[in-house]
């Protein structure tokens, strides 16, 4: 069958501006988008560049957007994509930079940023005469999260990376949870401190779409949360964000529900007069807009008294 | 320029288990790899690590079934060697973090896999690559090894005989460097992408035994090709793990009768075996994991279900899941001793691109991921123990020139109306044909004749595209090269074993001749050719 693919291109050796490719294709019914980019590349333009590996989904390589959404191009089968047409858009990730054409730099977006959380065991390297004991049912959801094969799906979908290019995404924190509760790590500690500093676990904004991206069933949002909850554990060392969580849950036990001005100035911090001053002109536009109550009184809830039974309960079972 | 004591150049698991031993040992070490290596062949391994941990299993065991499946072509010292160190790297793994499943004591479970007489495949779900990759790389990450990955490496440098580094194409920048060392150590992979359909990965294309036996290195045993039993053969072909069968699954006819087959027989005999019953009127091979029941599938071959589902559009707990042997992986390649030493000083090989005499005709099922962290380790102290000693040499002044030259010269002039993927296809064609489960001679030297018409056919194709930032054109080009180079040489010593042994079927001499071939072939590049000579095994 026909199909033209509008491929994104971009050439650093030219002019260096993102352009873009139409090629049609005659391919056969069974084919991959990934056969078809050889196919173009043989037959009609060699410059093009494009990345693959394994050939058969095993490896994560070939990540790109097919028809907007991220997906290997080595398992995607051309004719799921050409239900409504004989077209198929395929463009780099989003959130990454672009080298050349769908070939976009890894190191920035993800490589550099899971090297910062020390992503190894600091386990010792004299021989051992024998393995750890552990029983499996601790090493099966441990095999479930090193399943990932960085295919970069999670980082993609984040809803943050757009908005803080800098935060160091879910794939990252994935990773570091592999070591944070892997119970053979010595050193889970710090590496729990490494992502609880600045663009860190708590940037996430749990939007779940690391969840509905992730290929394996890995659950990069559940982890994230896993880590917040360690780091709750252990002794959160974020001051504002230990604050943020005190002041939360003092509201809610107290009244049923979050008093928002209470919870933006405990966060900062009574003391804190520059970032009490911050919060001003968010105060202001709630204000104008009708978003705050004057006068701001902040009544108990009906129903606040079971609320407060169930937070004790909960607290009670955790312990 | 760059400057290092040891480079080693492939960043899967023998690589970087070379380059965190050679590193650990005091070298100063840095990684060479055309791709991140985490996207490395290795990752695709699947049914296991073999290890001698159970109670009812010995070195000697493991020893005596490694010998079986190489039918009487194994170096005994390297085995015994391999056998008496797989036991501490497997649980140096363990300990650095590779998730093993484990059995009821909380040890290390081991499973059947193969010919192996015990249980001692040891794994992670059917990801026991991918896990091992996964823990190599974060280890090497640990040790701050600089590490060049999407470099291509396009030649080796010598100081007469001595190899004293290597040059590399950077496809980032677009720019050639060159890499002096004091020691090499290939450790680029196998080179399976020569036959259609394969098993691996797109970059499987023998660069180290090119790079290699165009310096003066000798190969050996190269006609000794590895067919997987158990291959989805459509499209890019999916390997289903052998450890399935182990498990209970069933090869069976289109009807769903069990074909008969000795399921724990060596890979070599299986295969053939397989081909075979379908050529016999059994019809199309297919495996039938259905006796295994869902939930095993599901808990023990999560992968093998997923990629059953994408890659071949099968449900693996309901469907007949049809398979053919394909080619796997090669038992030959750049002869060394047990330290990785190749016949060119300075110059060092390891895992599958290397021939030590591990695997001799057949390679066990489940000692490739052994043989990658045990022959690593090796080899990256042999070689942090030869730079101590090594003389200073030069690396040579013009060579980063020669490389401007001949990448130039490849991209110049008007290609002739030919297309590297269609040499690439009649290659895969030939070789499956041709030197593929079963040979003779007659179509051996068509084999030759096709593969000197492709090697020409290849020399006036141009590189249309002359830009150096990601490339894939040129880098398809050279490793098209690298493949018709090795090919030569896998026909030729196929031409040359006229006895049948191991992987290496002859149907016009089907009987093994232990009285003339109880021996290797040695390939030299000499005027042009291979030239093929017999040693003898030693012990």
């Amino acid at each position: 069958m026909q199909v033209t693919f509008k491929v994104y291109r971009k050439d650093p050796e030219k002019d260096g501006k993102p352009g873009r490719s139409n090629y049609t294709v005659d391919v056969p019914d069974g084919a991959t988008v990934l056969e078809s980019l050889f196919k173009i590349r043989d037959e009609i333009d060699s410059s093009l560049a494009f990345r693959c590996s394994c050939l058969r989904g095993h490896c994560g390589d070939c990540m790109v957007r097919v028809n907007g959404s991220s997906r290997l191009t080595c398992t995607a089968k051309v004719t799921a994509y050409t239900q409504k047409g004989p077209e198929i858009s395929l463009d780099p990730l989003r959130n990454v930079s672009v080298i050349k054409d769908l070939v976009y730099d890894w190191d920035a977006f993800m490589w550099n940023k899971i090297g910062t959380v020390k992503p190894w065991l600091e386990a010792s390297d004299a021989t051992a005469d024998a393995e750890n004991v552990i029983a499996d049912a601790q090493m099966k959801d441990l095999r479930k999260v090193m399943s990932c094969y960085q295919c970069g799906m999670c980082d993609e979908g984040c809803t943050i990376l757009p908005v803080d290019i800098d935060f160091v995404g879910p794939a990252a924190l994935t990773k570091a949870y592999r070591f944070v509760f892997d119970p053979r790590n010595q050193n889970a500690k710090e590496q729990l401190k490494t992502v609880e500093g600045p663009k860190g676990i708590w940037d996430c904004v749990h939007c779940y779409e690391a969840d509905e991206h992730c290929p394996r069933g890995i659950e990069p949002t559940k982890r994230i949360i896993a880590l917040r909850d360690e780091a709750y554990r252990v002794g959160i060392t974020n001051e504002k964000v230990a604050r943020h969580h005190k002041s939360f849950a003092a509201s809610v036990t107290e009244s049923g529900w979050v008093d928002e001005g209470r919870l933006a100035i405990e966060s900062e911090g009574l003391t804190n007069v520059s970032g009490l001053m911050k919060l001003l002109p968010t105060a202001a536009k709630a204000l104008m807009r009708g978003k705050a109550p004057i006068p701001y009184v902040h009544a108990k809830r009906p129903g606040a008294e079971q609320i407060k039974k169930i937070i004790e309960k909960g607290e009670a079972e955790n312990k | 320029m760059q400057d290092f004591d040891v480079v080693v150049i492939g960043g899967g698991a023998s690589g970087l288990r070379a380059a965190i031993a050679a590193k650990r040992a005091g070298a100063s070490v840095a990684l060479i790899a055309k791709n991140h290596p985490l996207r490395s062949n290795s990752a695709l391994a699947q049914g296991g690590i073999n290890a001698p941990l159970g109670k009812d299993d010995s070195p000697e065991l493991f020893v005596e079934d490694t010998l079986a499946a190489g039918d009487g072509l194994c170096e005994r010292s390297v085995v015994q060697s391999f056998a008496q160190e797989a036991a501490k790297e497997v649980i140096w793994l363990e300990r650095m973090g590779v998730p093993f499943n484990r059995d009821k004591d909380g040890r290390i479970d081991r499973r059947a896999f193969g010919s192996n007489r015990r249980n001692r495949s040891c794994y992670a779900d059917d990801r026991t690559g991918h896990m091992v990759l996964t823990v190599l790389y974060e280890q090497f990450q640990r040790l701050a090894i600089p590490s060049f990955d999407e470099w291509f490496v396009t030649s080796l440098a010598l100081d007469g005989e001595t190899c004293v580094g290597a040059t590399a194409l950077g496809l980032r920048a677009g720019k050639i460097d060159g890499f002096a060392a004091r020691a090499v150590i290939l450790a680029t992979g196998g080179f399976m992408r020569m036959y259609s359909p394969s098993t691996v990965s797109i970059g499987t294309t023998g660069d180290g035994q090119a790079l290699a036996y165009q310096s003066g290195a000798r190969l050996t045993d190269m006609e000794m090709v590895q067919f997987h039993p158990t291959v989805f053969p459509k499209g890019q072909g999916l390997l289903i793990t052998e450890a399935t069968l182990g498990g209970g699954a069933q090869i069976v006819n289109q009807q769903g009768a069990a074909i008969p087959i000795d399921k724990g027989s060596p890979r070599g005999k299986l295969s053939l075996a397989i081909a075979q019953a379908t050529q016999n009127g059994d019809g199309a091979a297919f495996l039938d994991l259905k006796p295994m029941g869902k939930e095993k599938i599901l808990s023990f071959f999560p992968q093998t279900h997923e990629l059953v589902k994408s890659v071949a559009g099968l449900d693996s707990t309901k469907d007949l899941i049809p398979i053919r042997p394909i080619a796997h992986r090669p038992m030959g390649g750049i002869e060394t001793k047990a330290s990785g030493e190749t016949s060119i000083a300075g110059l060092f090989a390891v895992g599958e691109c290397a021939s030590n005499g591990l695997n001799g005709a057949g390679r066990l099922a489940g000692n490739t991921l052994t043989e990658s962290v045990v022959f690593g380790k090796k080899v990256g102290e042999a070689a942090a123990v030869y730079v101590k000693s090594a003389a200073k040499k030069n690396f040579p002044a013009a060579k980063l020139a020669d490389e401007e030259k001949k990448l130039a010269a490849l991209t110049s002039g008007d290609s002739a109306q030919d297309s590297l993927v269609k040499v690439q296809a009649e290659l895969g064609r030939l070789m499956s044909e041709k030197v593929g489960l079963v040979r003779d001679g007659g179509g051996l030297q068509q084999a030759l004749g096709g593969i000197k018409e492709l090697q020409a056919r290849h020399r006036k194709i141009k590189v249309r595209n002359a830009g150096r930032i990601y490339n894939y054109e040129l880098t398809t080009h050279l490793e098209l090269g690298s493949m018709l180079a090795v090919a030569e040489v896998v026909a030729r010593s196929a031409q040359a074993r006229t006895e049948s042994r191991g992987a290496h079927n002859r149907q016009d001499f089907p009987a093994t001749d232990n009285l003339n071939w109880q021996s290797h072939t040695i390939a030299k590049l000499a005027q042009g050719s291979a030239q093929i000579e017999k040693k003898p095994v030693a012990n």
